[in-house]
């Protein structure tokens, strides 16, 4: 294995001090001179209404009020929350049904929590009190809370652009009869021996990410739009605004906050429209605008929920000669990333087994829930949690292992990965198998747990999933990165990547110092601020370390170049004799003649022109890498984990006794950070399959807005835990790095599924699996 | 909806019960009263108003924890549900109290949550609240004409109502002292660890040799209020307790029991769980 000098070494993240110590600035922190408090009102009584009148006129006059803005106050064009339109080319986006039908406040509510009018005022008090002034008329409108309600011929339009409220399903002329695949299904599953097959449901589950959304915007006196935002995607955000405003994206600056959390919650814009449009109407103010956790809740997105159905068959010999499926989701009120979850949850479930042929329809329709979008995973968890149990259920009815079936069956080097035509580069799904296997004690408690009396029950689950890294070739793939040299022999490494919280500012900045050859600590990332970074597509898709990284990687080893060639002509010789230990560049083989690379720099920016001869003093020029990046592929990871569990029969409650997660990593930047994403990923998957799901009563306002009854797990629900990276460099990564953000989340879904059903020998087919649900299932069983 | 701007309210900041007193008997029913505030503060985010807050925070002398043997145990206004949980007094004599203690919130919220508070929200959920009922005892309350002490039987009149009368603040929680052979416990489901209850109960018996001399049993989120189980009290006194008398509980529970159906859970399930919770609370009070 190569030796790197801080690759694969868990030091100290860089922003660790300000966060524990509490004195990062996240946007709601911030306070600027003149600031002003922008309220947004919302509809909280109804899930779908037209306003008959709004009165502004109280409110205007309450004490510290500046302005009252409503719908036809706004100058501003409509918009997608979501950022398809940034990443595909125009005539894809076209036929794919990208549309803007979002507005800044909204006389037609869609969902609760739908935006209807802004109060600016002096405090924050101020604006809450003249909020309770304003008078809303509004006509109830049918509530449609699935997608079987919204399609009916009669139900209202959503909008015009969109007949029979189908937001999305994937186009014929991309997709022959609107699936994605390959094979013919209905022979191939004709011809099985067996199928297995069943209507699932999954929830609507919230990132839950710390941070609620906050917000600063100003319209300063240059003209200029300047928006303070802890969002995940700060150039998507600049164009978007740019475009949105009629501006030049020379007018408009995004400078990124620290971000508390994101697992998509903040991929594309969210409130910034809102605050922006509020700034935009008091021009020289900075507004700030707080979304409180309820709001966050109610009008930002969340996970896709809905129904769906799978089907799969078999041959004897345990061949999944066909899948066939529709994830029939509920979109919410809104577009936003209508497209992006209907197709990739396909794209995880076609990536991921030898299937003989394979023919998925996704869909969504929409309804009156607050918008869905992105969430860590991205589709697959849905797909995990139908698929797995699916396969479960077949290794039962073959009375095959399901690790032995799982390994053979799985898809790995040189098999298409979820995208058709894209190979997987390296895979090591085996080895996580095995080594998951053997750290739970698989076989001993298959056996174990297999005929078991009394009322306590246990089960050990299996599951494996495969991702990402980036999106490459479906979606645009672009990082700019400029690597300039001081003339110290430090680096100041711009780019517009986020750090989430997920720690990918350390690992850039690892990447940074082993490309150059610097130590760590002479390396600073410079990220979030638009003005002096380049173009990055944003944290979405696991991205970041491999194509951001890359970039990085590239830039860095531009600048290396240059620092070399100007050693060479230095030392009077060729690049290739030259090493460089310590930021000394030697010539190898005569080490008495060497320079440093701080000589180099400096003469570089310090660059006189010598009196006595009139000859400059050195190479001239500040020595600057530049990358502009773009991936050829998306080196997919892959994960297998396990769930014990045990089932209190009586009552239904579960209890999680351990859960290991081995996964496939490619190699590990910064060690720690990935077994704390995968760990935190872990959490969020056990919490779709057990406890996590956004409710709400007939009317569509919504009931658990808050942490008192969307219910998490807590350190104390936590089991016995286990993180395995399996390194394998994968052949195009960067140093061997596949991603790790989003992957943690998938296979816990699956493996404690799966382990429910080994205890119980039931399945639960919708999630989450609450204690009820398994009560209620143990009665229908006549009793296990 | 909550909000982070508290509604209007004047904070009356009594420096002894005296003035607390005084300023209930002038302010009365527009006064709520804030004792660690856990509750009236969420209330209070959340549109609940009251044009005056009186905090007890100043007054001194409530936060008191005292155990005799004859007299038993006397908890204060502002004793919190943290300083039970860290009492031998409370483990050894009080077990269900304790446990209830254990398993309630989270440290953050056991610090400042006080006992009375939590008895006076009168909410079917409250933890502490259950495990009081069970274990008998009284709540002093106070006003400028003088004490008086009130059952917990008949404590709490219906869902967020108590006897106390606008005039009074509650001073003090008494429980008697246990006999010889009493044993409590209290247990409760949930959906997370750290939540609320979606069901819970408390038992206390007291067992002569192998037979049990008296019952109290406590349910709560089976209706208004946190309430007694006297039919199923009755089916335990005088007999030894074994898991046949324990399964017969099953079905009597049902008939006085009228679940409530809420986000926490079903009312169909909490019917179905209420006779397994029962008895596991009662075998758990019998190994006390
Ligand atoms: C995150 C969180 C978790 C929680 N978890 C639990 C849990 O697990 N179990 C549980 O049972 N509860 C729980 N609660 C609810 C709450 O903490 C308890 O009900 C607590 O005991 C209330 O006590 P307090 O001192 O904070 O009451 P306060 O909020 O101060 O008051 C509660 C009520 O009692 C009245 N009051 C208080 N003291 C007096 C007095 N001396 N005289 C007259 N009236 C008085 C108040 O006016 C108010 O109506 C939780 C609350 C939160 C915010």
């Amino acid at each position: 294995m190569t030796a790197y000098s801080t690759i694969g070494k868990s030091i100290p993240k860089i922003d660790v001090k300000e966060k524990v110590t509490g004195r990062a600035l996240y946007a709601a922190d911030l306070k600027m001179p003149g600031m002003l408090y922008g309220k947004i009102v919302r509809c909280l009584d109804h899930a779908h209404a037209r306003v008959l009148k709004l009165d502004l006129s109280v409110a205007a006059k309450m004490p510290g009020v500046v302005k009252v803005l409503g719908p036809d106050d706004i100058k501003a064009h409509s918009y997608n929350t979501g950022v398809l339109d940034l990443m595909v080319p125009e005539p894809v986006g076209k036929m794919l049904g990208d549309i803007e039908d979002q507005t800044v406040f909204t006389k037609h509510v869609k969902h609760q929590g739908d935006a209807i009018c802004g109060i600016i005022a002096h405090s924050e008090e101020a604006a809450e009190r003249a909020a309770e002034k304003v008078i809303v008329e509004y006509e109830p409108l049918p509530v449609y809370l699935t997608a079987e309600e919204s399609m009916q011929p009669d139900a209202v339009q959503f909008t015009s652009l969109k007949p029979g409220n189908r937001a999305f399903q994937l186009p014929g002329e991309m997709f022959p009869n609107n699936a994605y695949g390959w094979g013919n299904v209905d022979e191939a599953m004709a011809a099985a021996d067996f199928v297995v097959e069943d209507t699932f449901y999954v929830p609507k589950q919230k990132q839950c990410q710390m941070e609620p959304h906050a917000y600063i915007a100003l319209f300063d006196d240059g003209g200029r739009l300047q928006c303070w935002t802890s969002t995940q995607m700060p150039k998507c955000v600049h164009i978007k605004l740019a475009r949105m405003f009629d501006l030049p994206m020379s007018r408009v600056t995004v400078t990124q906050t620290v971000i508390g959390g994101g697992f998509g919650a903040r991929l594309g814009m969210i409130g910034e429209p809102l605050a922006c449009a509020m700034a935009m109407a008091v021009p020289g103010r900075p507004v700030k605008v707080l979304y409180t956790r309820e709001e966050d809740w109610i009008a930002s997105e969340s996970r896709h929920p809905g129904k769906y159905w799978m089907k799969i068959g078999f041959s004897k010999d345990g061949a999944p000669v066909a899948v066939d499926a529709l994830f029939r989701s509920y979109k919410g009120g809104y577009y936003t990333q209508g497209s992006g979850v209907a197709f990739t949850t396909g794209s995880w479930l076609g990536g991921m087994y030898k299937w003989g042929s394979c023919r998925y329809h996704g869909e969504t329709y929409y309804t009156n829930h607050a918008p869905c979008g992105a969430y860590r995973g991205y589709g697959n968890p849905q797909t995990n949690f139908v698929m797995e149990q699916l396969v479960e259920r077949a290794c039962s009815k073959l009375g095959v292992d399901p690790v032995e079936w799982r390994k053979k069956w799985h898809k790995g080097v040189g098999d298409d990965g979820w995208c058709p035509g894209v190979t997987y580069p390296s895979c090591a799904l085996d080895e996580c198998l095995d080594r998951g296997a053997a750290a739970i004690g698989w076989t001993e408690k298959r056996a174990k747990y297999a005929n078991q009396t009394g009322v306590k029950r246990r089960g050990v689950g299996v599951s494996v999933m495969n991702h990402t890294s980036g999106a490459f070739p479906m979606l645009l793939e672009h990082t700019t990165c400029t690597a300039r040299l001081n003339e110290d022999a430090t680096a100041e490494i711009m780019l517009a990547c986020s750090d989430m919280g997920q720690g990918a500012h350390t690992a850039l900045q690892q990447i940074a110092a082993e490309a150059l050859g610097f130590r760590f600590e002479d390396i600073h990332i410079k990220a979030g601020d638009s003005d002096s970074n380049g173009f990055d597509i944003g944290a979405h898709a696991s991205r970041t370390i491999y194509v951001g990284g890359a970039a990085v990687k590239s830039a860095c080893e531009d600048a290396r170049k240059e620092l070399f060639a100007r050693a060479a002509q230095y030392l009077e010789c060729t690049v290739e004799q030259l090493t460089m230990r310590d930021k000394i560049i030697y010539l190898e083989g005569a080490s008495n003649r060497s320079i440093s690379a701080q000589e180099i720099c400096a003469r570089g920016v310090y660059n006189f022109v010598d009196a006595a001869s009139g000859q400059r003093t050195g190479i001239p020029g500040q020595i600057q890498g530049y990358s502009s990046f773009l991936p050829t592929s998306n080196s997919p990871p892959f994960a297998a984990c396990f769930a014990e569990v045990e089932i209190d029969t009586e009552t239904g409650e579960l209890t999680l006794i351990e859960l290991v997660n081995a996964h496939d990593v490619g190699k590990a930047i910064h060690p720690a950070s990935v077994e704390g994403n995968l760990e935190g990923g872990a959490q969020q998957g056990m919490g779709f399959a057990l406890t996590e799901e956004i409710y709400y009563d007939k009317n569509g306002l919504c009931l658990n807005n808050s942490f008192t009854d969307y219910k998490m797990l807590g350190p104390s629900d936590m089991p016995k835990l286990t993180t395995i990276l399996v390194e394998n460099p994968d052949p195009l990564g960067p140093f061997g790095a596949k991603s790790a953000g989003e992957a943690g989340i998938v296979a816990p879904i699956g493996a404690v599924a799966n382990a429910v059903f080994h205890a119980l020998g039931i399945q639960i087919i919708e999630a989450p699996i609450t204690a009820e649900k398994i009560l209620e299932a143990i009665k229908k069983n006549g009793g296990v | 909806m909550s909000s982070r701007v508290l509604p209007d309210f004047e904070l009356l900041m009594p420096k002894d019960l005296g003035e607390g007193l005084q300023l209930l008997s002038r302010h009365g029913s527009d006064v709520a009263i804030m004792a660690g505030g856990t509750d009236v503060l969420v209330m209070m985010k959340a549109n609940y108003r009251s044009p005056y807050v009186m905090s007890l925070a100043g007054i001194g002398g409530l936060d008191h924890l005292d155990w005799a043997p004859e007299t038993g145990l006397r908890v204060g206004a502002l004793t919190t549900v943290d300083q039970i949980e860290q009492s031998g007094a409370v483990k050894q004599h009080y077990r269900a109290l304790w446990q209830a203690a254990t398993l309630f919130a989270t440290p953050q919220i056991r610090n400042s949550a006080t006992v009375i508070g939590n008895l006076l929200r009168a909410s079917p959920a409250g933890d502490c609240s259950c495990a009081v009922l069970a274990l008998g005892g009284t709540v002093v309350l106070e006003s400028v004409d003088g004490r008086r002490e009130v059952a917990i039987d008949d404590f709490w009149l219906d869902y967020n109502l108590t006897a106390r009368r606008p005039d009074e603040i509650a001073v003090e929680l008494r429980l008697p002292p246990p006999g010889k052979g009493t044993g409590s416990a209290f247990r409760r489901l949930t959906r997370t660890h750290e939540d609320l209850a979606k069901l819970n109960a408390s038992a206390r018996l007291d067992v002569d040799g192998k037979i049990c001399r008296t019952a109290r049993l406590a349910m709560g989120c089976v209706g208004p209020t946190t309430q007694r189980l006297p039919k199923c009290e009755a089916i335990l006194v005088g007999k030894a307790i074994d898991e046949a008398l324990l399964k017969t509980l099953d079905d009597v529970i049902q008939s006085e029991i009228a679940p409530i159906d809420d986000k926490r859970s079903t009312a169909e399930y909490r019917r179905a769980v209420a006779g397994v919770l029962l008895r596991r609370t009662i075998s758990q009070a019998l190994a006390d």
